[in-house]
């Protein structure tokens, strides 16, 4: 059955709540930051690509060899320790707890857990 | 006159508990999420799903504290899942928990797009993000 239209306008409700949160904010801008910052973008975008390459690669059955892993895992120590990228995900995990409450008042309505029911079973 | 009306209103702040609340309210009165209800309440007060359900649970008790060593605990709780699964009751539940969880998937994701978070996905209590 299609969403009701008040369902809709609900849902924008809480995210547009959540958008002009000042908790949220500063997550939002970390991740604006790294967003706009061409060598954070384009390292993260890399690592992205080559992760992909090397399943797509084990999904044909090739074997990969040390070399094709080593790349990959220097280049996710560096997406991870640029100071953009890892300012981003701290501010990710700080909002999560946040997240987690702002959830818990629809579980608490609806008396089961809502991000539990978004995942398949 | 217009758009001052709509800059004030975009300036406007919604508390996020009161709107989430709003929106719990709202989802409690559809249809999918009252027959998935009344399916949970069906299974739990099945007696055959029930004590299927406590023997499994004895099984995945021992699994999770180290004994079973030669997988007796595994294949049992195996052959109960399946023998539950099988349960037209238990059925039922699944079909209703599919259905309630497409509605809710689909919810989120607007609440996400506007949110510019994933709201779910970093809600859930493990908190890793990983979607496990």
């Amino acid at each position: 059955m299609p969403l009701t239209e008040e369902i809709k306008d609900a849902a924008r409700q809480l995210g547009q709540a959540l958008h002009q949160d000042e908790y949220i904010r500063i997550y939002l801008d970390a991740l604006q930051a790294t967003q706009t910052d061409p060598e954070a973008s384009v390292l993260e975008k890399e690592m992205y690509e080559v992760y992909e390459g090397l399943i797509a690669r084990q999904q044909a059955s090739e074997d990969l060899s040390q070399d094709d892993t080593r790349a990959f895992y220097e280049l996710r120590g560096q997406v991870a320790h640029h100071p953009l990228i890892s300012h981003r995900n701290d501010m990710l995990n700080t909002i999560r707890p946040y997240l987690h409450q702002v959830a818990e008042e629809i579980s608490f309505t609806l008396g089961v857990d809502y991000p539990a029911l978004t995942k398949p079973e | 006159m217009d758009s001052q009306t709509n800059t004030v209103s975009s300036i406007t702040r919604v508390n996020p508990f009161q709107a989430a609340q709003a929106l719990g309210k709202l989802l409690s009165e559809t249809p999918e999420y009252k027959a998935f209800i009344g399916a949970q309440k069906a299974v739990n007060s099945d007696p055959t799903s029930y004590a299927l359900s406590v023997q499994l649970r004895g099984h995945q008790h021992a699994i999770q504290c180290g004994r079973d060593l030669y997988g007796e605990h595994a294949t049992e709780a195996a052959r109960l899942e399946l023998e539950m699964g099988d349960l037209e009751v238990v059925k039922e539940y699944h079909r209703a928990r599919q259905a309630v969880s497409v509605l809710i998937q689909a919810v989120d994701k607007i609440v996400s797009r506007e949110a510019g978070v994933d709201f779910a996905i970093n809600a859930r209590h493990s908190g890793c993000g990983c979607g496990g």
